[in-house]
């Protein structure tokens, strides 16, 4: 299958230094890939290229085979959705009036949300279990809850392709395990390629087809979760002792620190 | 509980109820107008001017022309005011994701205020000349906030507000140097505009304004739900498929151009944009294709009943407008920060 999202040896830097370099990665359609490396290895500077927000210096990212800068910026918000780590509102919107702002790649000028667009909303809400809170305003709610509500806001905007920068962090484990089926049947059921950031490399671990190990924004490893998890690597990459076994209950490797 | 079905969701706004809050506002207005006609030193009854307008004969002539010569056009002028500086701050708000953020903020006025009180040390006319050379003095801001507030990143909020505080400064300055040196008549007209000042107002004026002002609200209009989505954060906005740097250059020209026309006419009318504005998201939500037609009327009749104070409170005399709004407007905003500052100050 064609890859839906490839980077050809994409450079991208924010001053002098380069952040992220010589990148190669191909994303099939409905593959869940994990994001892994320290903290400013690259991992975020990578979501926002294949967002599109931040265009390379080098090399080049490819959408559906056409060249990112390509598109403009409503035709990607069609394609390509993102859920920050954090948002804050200034003003009070409802959760519904939040997902229903997904949709904003769908409709024309002076256009209102017809049918449709609530329908695909209650269906973004329900996926995320924020049908009780769908009248509340977006300032009462928990940092889970509001984290919940971004993720409804992406399955609004109907992409191709989810990026998911740390989205789990704020969640308790229940929903942590939710988000994460969410996200794996998307993948399974509806084609939905996603891109995962996190630093829990665990659960990644347990959903993911693949991953990528970042270091000073370069690739260190990348392959299937037991390829990319391994002792060396980690040690290498992060620089601390790990003992890496398998997880009981699904198989995939479990990194426990020494 | 109230769970949801597919059934009973109800979508937040509907072109309907759009519509419908617009009607009742514009009644509301309309209903503000007429009371305002009603108003003043002079005596108008109503079954005087419910003859005017139907066109029945037996009004004296005195009465006619007070309603048809003094206080309408003033009326007309201060709904088109209040209309656009609502709207103003409302944009304003939006793009600059600060509530209090008011039409004034960017210099654009003050800019107006330079060209208006040089237009007065001059003697040019109430008519056409200080008019005119109030909107050359918002022209000039907004090209000075263009080349010196734009970098190459584009616009960013910050640097543009910095932008406006400097050449507030700087066009204040220059003012109190002409209030510095002016004579007593010409400083009384000064101090006047300063405060924002409706009664030099004639028909033509309202007719060369109100189908600009129409014509950029639905422009803005346009961008309404690009404004929902810029309160909600740029990147976040980028994110959702709007290109925000031209959506905010529209916007801020278009408001930049609708302050200083206003203005020229006007004078310096505070607190309008602000608290119109927030009395709307207090009572609708913050849905700006909701909002602006909400602020647009609602700034129409706040400004009509605050002008009907500023010509009645000491009749015969006047004071002005500006005086009555910051009046009105300084308590009740005192009483939004005491009440919701905590939620404005975080970022």
């Amino acid at each position: 299958m064609d890859p839906i999202l490839s980077f050809k040896n994409v450079g991208f830097r924010y001053d002098r230094s380069w952040a992220m370099r010589n990148l190669n990665l191909d994303i099939r359609p409905g593959e869940l890939w994990g994001i892994l490396g320290p903290n400013g290895s690259g991992k975020s500077t990578l979501l926002s290229v294949a967002d599109g927000i931040l265009a390379p210096q080098e090399g080049q990212v490819l959408l559906e085979n056409i060249p990112m800068s390509s598109f403009t910026r409503l035709a990607l918000a069609g394609k390509v959705a993102m859920v920050a780590q954090e948002s804050y509102f200034r003003f009070s919107f409802s959760t519904l009036e939040v997902v229903l702002m997904g949709r904003f790649p769908h409709l024309k000028r002076f256009q209102f949300e017809g049918k449709k667009d609530i329908e695909v909303a209650f269906k973004a809400l329900e996926a995320t279990d924020c049908l009780e809170i769908a009248q509340r305003s977006i300032h009462e709610l928990s940092g889970g809850e509001k984290q919940r509500v971004l993720i409804a806001r992406a399955l609004a905007q109907e992409p191709t392709i989810i990026l998911l920068d740390e989205s789990t962090s704020f969640l308790d484990l229940r929903y942590k395990k939710e988000i994460f089926d969410l996200i794996f049947s998307l993948t399974r059921e509806r084609g939905v390629s996603v891109l995962v950031v996190s630093h829990d490399i665990d659960l990644s671990a347990q959903y993911c087809d693949r991953m990528v190990m970042l270091k000073g924004g370069r690739i260190h490893s990348t392959g299937v979760p037991a390829d990319v998890i391994t002792v060396s690597n980690i040690e290498s990459v992060y620089g601390c002792q790990v003992i890496v076994d398998k997880n009981p209950a699904k198989g995939s490797p479990r990194v426990s620190l020494v | 509980m109230n769970q949801m079905t597919l059934k009973n969701i109800k979508r937040p706004l509907s072109p309907v109820r759009v519509a419908y809050v617009s009607l009742i506002l514009c009644l509301f207005l309309v209903l503000t107008m007429v009371f305002s006609l009603l108003l003043g030193t002079a005596e108008v009854r109503p079954d005087q001017l419910w003859r005017l307008f139907t066109g029945e004969p037996g009004v004296e002539k005195a009465v006619s022309l007070i309603v048809f010569k003094i206080r309408l056009p003033r009326i007309i002028l201060a709904g088109i005011v209040g209309f656009s500086l609502s709207i103003g701050g409302l944009v304003f708000q939006a793009l600059l994701r600060n509530p209090l953020a008011d039409p004034f903020i960017l210099g654009v006025s003050s800019g107006s205020a330079f060209g208006a009180v040089l237009g007065i040390i001059l003697g040019l006319s109430y008519n056409l000349g200080i008019p005119f050379m109030s909107f050359a003095g918002a022209l000039l801001t907004i090209y000075l906030i263009l080349t010196v507030g734009r970098r190459k990143m584009g616009m960013e909020s910050s640097t543009i507000l910095l932008t406006g505080v400097i050449i507030n400064a700087f066009f204040t300055a220059i003012i109190m140097f002409f209030i510095a040196t002016a004579t007593d008549d010409r400083l009384h007209s000064i101090l006047f505009w300063l405060y924002g000042d409706l009664s030099q107002s004639n028909y033509s004026e309202s007719a060369l304004v109100a189908p600009i002002m129409l014509a950029a609200f639905v422009i803005l209009y346009g961008f309404s739900r690009h404004l929902n989505l810029i309160t909600a954060g740029e990147e976040t906005a980028v994110q959702l498929g709007v290109d925000v740097e031209r959506a905010k250059l529209i916007c801020f020209l278009i408001v930049s151009l609708m302050v200083g026309l206003v203005v020229s006419f006007s004078g310096l009318i505070g607190f309008v944009g602000l608290i119109i504005p927030h009395l709307g998201r207090m009572v609708f939500g913050s849905d700006h294709r909701l909002l602006m037609p909400v602020s647009a009327l609602g700034g129409a009749a706040f400004l009509v009943a605050a002008d009907t104070l500023a010509r009645t409170v000491i009749s015969p005399g006047e004071v002005p407008v500006g005086v009555i709004t910051a009046f009105i407007g300084a308590p009740f905003f005192i009483y939004l920060l005491k009440t919701r500052g905590s939620r404005w100050t975080r970022s």
